[in-house]
C-alpha cells in the first residue's frame, strides 16, 4: 500500500481517484519494466565503446567528445527509469509524470542509438542540425495546416500543394537560370513561382470547399491525386528527356555572421540553409499574428464558431479564402525546399508523405505554431537518426530504417497525443446569410 | 432611442413570415413581444438586426429612416441583439468574445488592444452590475453568465436598442429573476429593450408594453398592468386555450414505480443522485421539481436503463430493472419522453415515419423475419400523425425540419402508440408554445385517467403545479420534500428548490 492509496476519500469522488491511482500504478510498473530491460541489455554490452561528439566551435573546429561504453549508457537508462518508476509508485496519482518522461526517454534514446551503431562514433551536432533541416518542411506544412484549420477548413491537400511547389520551383528556377545565369534570381523567382502555384491550388481547394461545399476531405484528396498525376506526367514526358529543365541551382547553407560562431548552438542553429531561418521567423510571426492581433482573433473565431463571427459582421468566408491562400503559399515554400535545397531537382512523388506528417505535427503541437515546430523536430529527429544509421551501415534493412519517421508519426498521433482538441468547426461549411 | 417599425413584410418561399407588422418602442421602455413558435418574431428581429432585408416596410430610429444592409449596419445604428443560441466563441475568454468584430488595434500589424477592451468590459460590468469576470473562459461559465456576456457584447458596441430573443429559455428561475433586474436597470439608464418570448409570465413581469404576434401579423397590443395571462394566451393562439388543463382528483392505485435508496453517478463519476426513495402509483401524476442539475437527469436515465445506478432498488410493476437495458425497460410498457428531444428523442435526419417506429421497428407489425413491412409502417405512422395532430407536410418529412411542438408530438405519439403502465416525461414542454403545452398536458392527464403511473420532471413551476398530483422537490440529489394540495405553492416550492427543508414535507 502506498501513501496515496490511504488518502483516497471514501466519498463520491472515490471512483475517479481509484482509476487515477490504478493508472499511476500501471505507469510505475511500466517504467520499472523499462529499467529491468535496460539492466539486461547493459550486461552484455560493456565491451562495446560508444562515442558521441559535439562541436564546440564551428564546423571542423574543437569538439567535445563523450567516450564511454554502450553498457554504461544502458546503466544510465536503467537508473533514469528506476528513479521515475520509484517516484511514480511512491507519489501515486499526484505525481506529475509527463516532464519526468525526459529522464527516461533521453538516456534510452542515446543507449539505443549507441547500441545500433555498435562501436561507430556518432556526431550529435550533425544529427541535431540534420533534424532541424529535415523538420523545416514538416514544420512549414504544419503551419499551413494550422492556418487553414484555425479558419475552419480542413487541409488534407498540403501534400499535393507541396508537390506542386516542389515541381514548379525546380522547373521555373531551372528556366530562369538557363536564361539569365543568375543563381540568386533563379532561386528567388523559382520559390516565388512555387508559392504562387501552391497558393492558386489552395484557392481551388477553397473554391470547392466553400463555394460548392464539397466535403473538404474529398476535395483535398482530389487535389493530392491530381497533383501526383500532373507532376508525374510532365516529369515522364518532358523533364526526363530534357534534364536541363530540372536542374535548378541548389540552395546552399548560409552562416549567419556572429551567431554562427557561438559555441554548440552556432553550428546547430545558425549555419543552416536559409529555409530554416525562414521557418524560425514564420513560427514566431504566426504565433504573434494568431494570438495577439485582430486578424488572429477573427481567424480563430471563424474556425471555432463561425456563426458568432458572422453575427458581428465578420466576413467568415473571406477569412477562410485568405487563410487557405496563405496556407498554400507556405506549403509551396515547403515544397520548393524539397526540390531546391534537398534533392537538387524534382523527383516523382518526392514529398513522400511530408504534408501528412506536417498535419500530424499540427495535431501533436495542439494547433499552436510553437508546439507544431517542436513536434516537427521530433519527426525530423527520427528522420535524421534514420539517415545516420543507414549512412553508417547498421545491420538493419534500409527499408525498415526508412519507415522510422512514419512509425514515430503513428506512435505519436495514436499514443502520446491523446486528447488534444482542434478548432471546433474545422471541416464544416458555413452558410453566410 | 425610439424605435419604430412600419409595415414590415417579409416573404419566404411558401410563407408570409411578416405581414405588414408595425410596432414601436420608446426610449427606456421594455417592449414585450409575445408569440408562438412560427409567429414571425424571429424573422422580424433578424430584419431589425440586419440579417434579413424586408420585402417592404421601413425602420425608423429616433424618427430617422434607417436601412440595414448587413449586421454591421444595424450595430452601427445602435441595435444590439442577444440571440437565443449564444453567439460566443467557447474557447475565447470574455474579453476576446466581447471584442470580436469591434476590436481596437494598437499598431500597423493590427495588434489587438486587449487592455483597452478589458477596461471597458470591467466598466460596463460594474455600471450595470453584471458581475462578469473578464478573464474567464466562455466555456467555463454557466449559461446565466454567458447571457450577461452577450448583453455586455451589445453594450460594448454602444447599443441603445437591445433585442433579447427568448432569453429565459436556458435559464433557471433564479437566473431569470436576475435577468429581469438587469433589464430594468438597462431600461432605467435609457436603453430600449425588446424582449421576445412565448412565456406569458415574463412579459407581464418585465414589459412596459406588450405586442402579440400571430401568423406573421400583429394580433393585438396589451398593457401589462391590466392584461391577464388568459387574454394574452388567447391572443397568441387565436382561440380560447386552457392554461391549466382541467383534471379530476387522482385515484391512486397500485405502486408501479418503486425507488428505494437509489444512488447514481454522473458522467464525471460524482454522485448525482444521493439515495432517492419514491413511489409512483397507477392513476397519479408525480412531478419532480427542482433547478436543473440536481440529479433529475441522472435519476431519469437510471429508471429508463440509459445509465446504471450505483446502488439501490428500482422496480417497475414489481420487476427489478436495475440491470435492464433501455429496450428491456421499454418492453415493460414504459413510455419515455426524454429531456433533450433533439438528442435522445428523435433522429433528426430520419423521417417522421421512421422516428415513429424507433422503439418497436423490430417487432410485429413493422418487421417480419427481419424485413420491414413498409405498408404497415406507413399506415401506422399516418394514423399516429392523424391521432396526435402532428402538423407535417407528410410522414416522409425529416423530423428535424418540424417545429419544436410537432417534434415533441412525434415523440409522444410514438411513446403512446403501445399500451403503457408508466410514463417518464422529462421536461416534456421545454421550448414549446402555449398551444402545444396545452396539448401535451392534456395527453398526460388522459394517460393518468386511463390508469398509467406518470412521473414528470420539470424545472417550470407552472408546469409542476398545473399537472402534478404530488410534487417532489429534488435538491442536491435528494428528494427534500413532497408537497400535495394546499402546501403546493410557489413559495414553498421555491424554498425547497433552494435547499431549505419544509415542515410539512417528508425530509429525506
Amino acid at each position: 500500500m502506498t501513501a496515496a492509496a490511504v488518502a483516497v476519500p471514501a466519498t463520491g469522488e472515490g471512483l475517479a481517484a481509484r482509476r487515477a491511482l490504478r493508472d499511476a500504478r500501471i505507469r510505475g510498473v511500466a517504467f520499472a519494466v523499462l529499467g529491468v530491460i535496460a539492466v539486461y541489455l547493459a550486461t552484455s554490452s560493456f565491451a562495446i565503446p560508444a562515442s558521441f561528439s559535439l562541436w564546440i566551435q564551428q564546423q571542423g573546429g574543437d569538439s567535445a567528445v563523450l567516450q564511454t561504453t554502450v553498457g554504461t549508457l544502458w546503466v544510465v537508462a536503467a537508473v533514469g527509469s528506476a528513479i521515475v518508476a520509484a517516484l511514480q509508485l511512491i507519489r501515486g496519482a499526484a505525481f506529475r509524470w509527463r516532464p519526468w518522461l525526459f529522464v527516461v526517454i533521453a538516456p534510452w534514446l542515446l543507449a539505443l542509438l549507441a547500441n545500433l551503431l555498435s562501436g561507430k562514433p556518432a556526431i550529435l551536432t550533425n544529427v541535431i542540425a540534420g533534424s532541424l533541416e529535415l523538420a523545416t518542411p514538416i514544420a512549414m506544412a504544419a503551419l499551413a495546416g494550422i492556418l487553414s484549420e484555425r479558419s475552419g477548413m480542413l487541409n488534407i491537400a498540403l501534400e499535393g500543394k507541396m508537390l506542386i511547389g516542389a515541381f514548379t520551383a525546380s522547373v521555373v528556377s531551372s528556366l530562369v537560370y538557363i536564361t539569365t545565369g543568375n543563381v540568386l534570381l533563379a532561386t528567388i523567382v523559382g520559390v516565388a513561382a512555387a508559392m504562387a502555384a501552391a497558393g492558386l491550388t489552395g484557392l481551388l481547394l477553397a473554391w470547392l470547399g466553400i463555394r460548392h461545399k464539397v466535403d473538404q476531405i474529398i476535395a483535398g484528396t482530389v487535389i493530392n491525386i491530381g497533383a501526383i498525376g500532373i507532376t508525374n506526367f510532365i516529369f515522364l514526358r518532358v523533364l526526363q528527356h530534357n534534364t536541363e529543365f530540372n536542374s535548378p541551382p541548389s540552395v546552399e547553407p548560409m552562416r549567419l555572421p556572429l551567431l554562427a560562431d557561438l559555441p554548440v548552438i552556432g553550428p546547430i542553429l545558425f549555419s543552416a540553409k536559409p529555409y530554416v531561418y525562414v521557418g524560425y521567423i514564420l513560427v514566431i510571426f504566426l504565433t504573434y499574428m494568431i494570438y495577439r492581433t485582430r486578424w488572429g482573433l477573427r481567424l480563430r473565431a471563424s474556425g471555432e464558431k463561425p456563426a458568432a463571427a458572422g453575427t458581428v459582421g465578420i466576413n467568415v468566408l473571406a477569412i477562410r479564402y485568405r487563410a487557405i491562400f496563405f496556407a498554400g503559399l507556405i506549403s509551396g515554400l515547403a515544397g520548393s525546399y524539397l526540390s531546391l535545397a534537398t534533392a537538387g531537382s524534382f523527383q516523382m512523388e518526392m514529398t513522400a508523405g511530408k504534408g501528412f506528417i506536417g498535419l500530424a505535427a499540427m495535431i501533436f503541437g495542439a494547433w499552436h505554431p510553437i508546439g507544431a515546430f517542436f513536434a516537427a523536430l521530433v519527426f525530423g529527429f527520427a528522420d535524421a537518426v534514420q539517415s545516420l544509421l543507414s549512412i553508417l551501415g547498421v545491420g538493419v534493412a534500409p527499408q525498415l530504417l526508412a519507415s522510422v519517421p512514419y512509425v514515430v508519426t503513428i506512435v505519436v498521433v495514436a499514443g502520446v497525443v491523446g486528447r488534444v482538441r482542434g478548432p471546433a468547426s474545422a471541416g464544416q461549411p458555413y452558410e453566410q446569410g | 432611442m425610439r424605435l419604430e417599425l412600419r409595415d414590415i413584410s417579409k416573404r419566404f418561399p411558401g410563407v408570409l413570415a411578416n405581414d405588414k407588422i408595425s410596432i414601436s418602442a420608446d426610449r427606456g421602455k421594455v417592449l414585450g413581444m409575445l408569440g408562438e413558435n412560427g409567429a414571425g418574431k424571429t424573422t422580424l428581429m433578424n430584419i431589425l438586426s440586419g440579417l434579413y432585408k424586408p420585402d417592404s416596410g421601413q425602420i425608423f430610429i429616433d424618427g430617422e429612416e434607417r436601412v440595414f444592409n448587413d449586421p454591421v449596419g444595424a450595430i452601427q445604428a445602435g441595435v444590439g441583439m442577444v440571440h437565443q443560441h449564444f453567439m460566443l466563441v467557447p474557447v475565447f475568454d470574455v474579453v476576446e468574445a466581447v471584442a470580436l468584430g469591434a476590436e481596437t488595434v494598437k499598431d500597423a500589424v493590427g495588434t489587438f488592444d486587449r487592455a483597452a477592451a478589458r477596461k471597458r468590459i470591467v466598466e460596463l460590468s460594474e455600471q450595470y452590475k453584471l458581475d462578469v469576470d473578464p478573464d474567464a473562459k466562455i466555456q467555463s461559465l454557466p449559461v446565466g453568465v454567458r447571457q450577461r456576456v452577450e448583453i455586455i457584447k451589445a453594450l460594448y458596441r454602444h447599443s441603445d436598442i437591445l433585442v433579447l430573443d427568448e432569453p429565459s429559455a436556458v435559464l433557471t428561475p433564479y437566473e431569470t429573476e436576475e435577468l429581469y433586474t438587469i433589464i430594468r436597470s438597462l431600461a432605467a439608464s435609457g436603453t430600449t429593450v425588446i424582449f421576445i418570448t412565448h412565456k406569458l409570465n415574463e412579459v407581464l413581469e418585465v414589459a412596459d408594453d406588450i405586442v402579440v404576434l400571430r401568423r406573421g401579423r400583429v394580433a393585438g397590443k396589451a398593457d401589462p398592468k391590466t392584461a391577464t395571462r388568459q387574454q394574452l394566451a388567447n391572443m397568441m393562439v387565436g382561440r380560447d386555450v386552457e392554461l391549466i388543463v382541467p383534471k379530476g382528483p387522482a385515484k391512486p392505485g397500485e405502486v408501479v414505480l418503486h425507488l428505494e435508496q437509489v444512488f447514481v453517478r454522473d458522467d464525471r463519476l460524482e454522485m448525482a443522485v444521493n439515495g432517492v426513495d419514491l413511489d409512483v402509483r397507477a392513476g397519479e401524476i408525480v412531478a419532480i421539481a427542482g433547478v436543473q442539475g440536481n440529479g433529475q437527469t441522472e435519476l431519469v436515465e437510471a429508471i429508463t436503463g440509459l445509465r446504471s445506478a450505483d446502488s439501490g432498488s428500482i422496480t417497475i410493476g414489481g420487476r427489478h430493472v436495475e440491470k435492464s437495458s433501455p429496450r428491456g425497460v421499454s418492453d415493460l410498457g414504459v413510455a419515455h419522453i426524454p429531456e433533450d428531444r433533439g438528442r435522445d428523442g428523435l433522429i433528426n435526419p430520419m423521417t417522421v415515419a421512421e422516428n415513429y417506429i424507433l422503439d418497436s421497428y423490430h417487432k410485429a407489425p413493422y418487421s417480419k423475419n427481419g424485413v420491414f413491412d413498409l405498408k404497415a409502417v406507413r399506415e401506422r405512422a399516418a394514423q399516429g400523425v392523424k391521432d396526435f395532430d402532428i402538423r407535417t407536410p407528410s410522414i416522409d418529412t425529416t423530423a428535424g425540419s418540424l417545429s419544436g411542438g410537432n417534434q415533441q408530438k412525434v415523440v409522444v405519439a410514438r411513446e403512446f402508440s403501445v399500451p403503457v403502465q408508466l410514463v417518464i416525461a422529462a421536461q416534456p414542454t421545454r421550448g414549446l408554445d402555449v398551444g402545444s403545452i396545452e396539448y401535451i398536458h392534456r395527453r398526460l392527464v388522459e394517460q393518468r385517467d386511463a390508469g398509467a403511473a406518470i412521473l414528470i420532471v420539470s424545472t417550470e413551476l407552472d408546469e409542476v403545479l398545473a399537472v402534478g398530483d404530488r410534487i417532489a422537490v429534488m435538491f442536491d440529489g435528494r428528494i427534500v420534500g413532497i408537497l400535495t394540495g394546499d402546501d403546493a405553492t410557489y413559495e414553498n416550492l421555491g424554498l425547497l428548490m433552494g435547499g431549505a427543508s419544509f415542515g410539512g414535507g417528508v425530509a429525506a
